[in-house]
């Protein structure tokens, strides 16, 4: 089975990729917070965000069809978010324009991120700059056994399809899709059971030691100042 | 060196739904044998392997290279005994191939600048390129993932390797290099398997295990040629020994 792989693109070798984790985690959440934060009406703000954006995304290497194609896939449930704001009266399409450039933008910034980032570095940055043990740990192992879960999924759905002849009724389909979930649950249940005796037998005592690879270079305070320096420029110029 | 890589006397193992899944195990290994642990599913084969460094404890004694498990050296005992899961999906859990791999060693307190090396020393032994070292678990083949969990319990450098299942699923040739490899460790091996023909290339010593007892215990040729003590437990005469 051939998954959509969140960082597939973390394995390139641009100036982006080779920053630490934990500057990516940081400069990219004030500039998505920067851009968030764009008033209305302000186009020359968000003009210089969109050049940003582009300058970034040049130089991470990331193709920018992958790019375009991600964002299409989440931009439809923005335009759903808001749909109504158009019709209010007086601002409404600039209001609803706002949030259209705010959430491409930050889409794209975000698909930036993880696509420089090899998932397992962000995990280990979010871990260095404070974030609970726990929540790193099952955010790892969300990631890891989404693609196992996927494919139980599948698995059950091509047995389903091969023991039925048309469609079943809602009322049916409904009751096998509830058993099909609580076969699901158990299943990872016990997977989870598993995992942990495996993680016993390799001496684990529910810690999570990191062997950390990558470390901050001069390109690291460079960055976060370059970055720093055009959100300043952009709030109090545009 | 210990005589014994492993004792085990009278255990019994019942799991929480009340599933008696060992009564009264007696089984001694010596240091450096082969034994395959051969029996329908639900025999307590699994269960038993589990027994040995400490993820369950039943009543009864398991001593691994002289300790007991319940003397309080379980970091230790897990260090000495490498168990290799059936499924290598419930084994390798970190984002990449490296971390899973350096999982043990950095539990068990082992330098960080040594796990480098140990880490890439595992990969070449079980076949691996250096290139997966970053790469996910879930962008390998099976035969890959059963490597990388491999190589996750070499890095350790056990004295016992516990298998589980090592062949299931994998395509004839995974199969065969997975063969090859095991053949070629030094260490004490208890196979728990379906593969009758893998556990006659491995081990010399057979044990027949049923409805969590030990029915059958000698050599591996011998009982695996007797077709009427594999046919009482759901198994079969391999390929390779019946007549022609």
């Amino acid at each position: 089975m051939k998954h959509s792989f969140i960082d597939r693109y973390a394995a390139l070798d641009s100036p982006l990729h080779l920053l630490d984790a934990r500057t990516k985690l940081l400069g990219f959440t004030v500039l998505i917070g920067a851009v968030l934060l764009v008033p209305p009406g302000k186009p020359f703000a968000f003009f210089a965000y969109f050049f940003l954006t582009a300058a970034l995304m040049g130089i991470s290497q990331v193709p920018l069809t992958f790019v375009v194609a991600r964002t299409l896939v989440i931009l439809p449930f923005v335009l759903l978010a808001g749909l109504a704001l158009p019709w209010r009266t007086g601002d409404g399409w600039t209001l609803f324009s706002t949030l259209l450039l705010r959430s491409t933008l930050s889409l794209i910034l975000l698909i930036l991120l993880t696509n420089t980032t090899r998932f397992a570095e962000l995990l280990r940055g979010l871990r260095k700059l404070g974030c609970p043990r726990i929540l790193a740990m099952n955010l790892g192992f969300l990631y890891r056994y989404l693609f196992v879960l996927t494919e139980e999924v599948m698995r059950m759905r091509q047995a389903r399809d091969c023991r039925r002849v048309g469609s079943a009724r809602p009322r049916a389909e409904m009751k096998l899709l509830g058993s099909m979930l609580g076969t699901l649950l158990l299943r990872s249940f016990e997977r989870a059971e598993r995992m942990y005796q495996a993680m016993l037998s390799r001496g684990s005592s529910g810690d999570f030691p990191i062997l950390a690879p990558r470390r901050f270079s001069w390109r690291d305070p460079a960055f976060l100042a370059g970055l720093g320096l055009f959100i300043w420029m952009a709030e109090f110029l545009t | 060196m210990t005589e014994y890589a492993v004792r085990i006397t009278r255990l019994q193992y019942t799991y929480p739904d009340g599933t008696k899944a060992l009564e009264g195990i007696d089984l001694d290994v010596r240091t450096g044998e082969r034994v395959a642990l051969v029996g329908p599913s639900g025999a307590g084969k699994s269960t038993l392997l589990l027994h040995l460094n400490g993820v369950l404890t039943g009543a009864g004694t398991v001593r691994i290279l002289g300790k007991a498990l319940d003397g309080g050296d379980l970091r230790e005992i897990r260090r000495q005994v490498g168990m290799v899961f059936q499924d290598p999906n419930d084994q390798l859990f970190c984002p990449t191939v490296f971390e899973d791999v350096a999982f043990g060693p950095l539990n068990l307190g082992i330098p960080q600048g040594e796990i480098p090396a140990r880490v890439d020393k595992a990969l070449r032994d079980v076949g691996l390129e250096q290139s997966m070292r970053y790469r996910s678990s879930h962008h390998l083949s099976l035969g890959e993932r059963k490597r990388a969990a491999f190589a996750a319990v070499l890095v350790m450098e056990p004295a016992i390797l516990a298998l589980d299942e090592p062949t299931g699923n994998l395509d004839p040739r995974n199969r065969r290099h997975l063969i090859e490899l095991v053949g070629g460790l030094p260490a004490t091996l208890l196979l728990a398997t379906h593969d009758l023909e893998m556990a006659l290339s491995l081990c010399q010593r057979l044990v027949v295990m049923d409805r969590g007892k030990i029915w059958a215990d000698g050599d591996a040729r011998a009982l695996l040629s007797d077709s009427r003590l594999m046919e009482e437990h759901g198994l079969e005469v391999p390929l390779s020994l019946r007549g022609h």
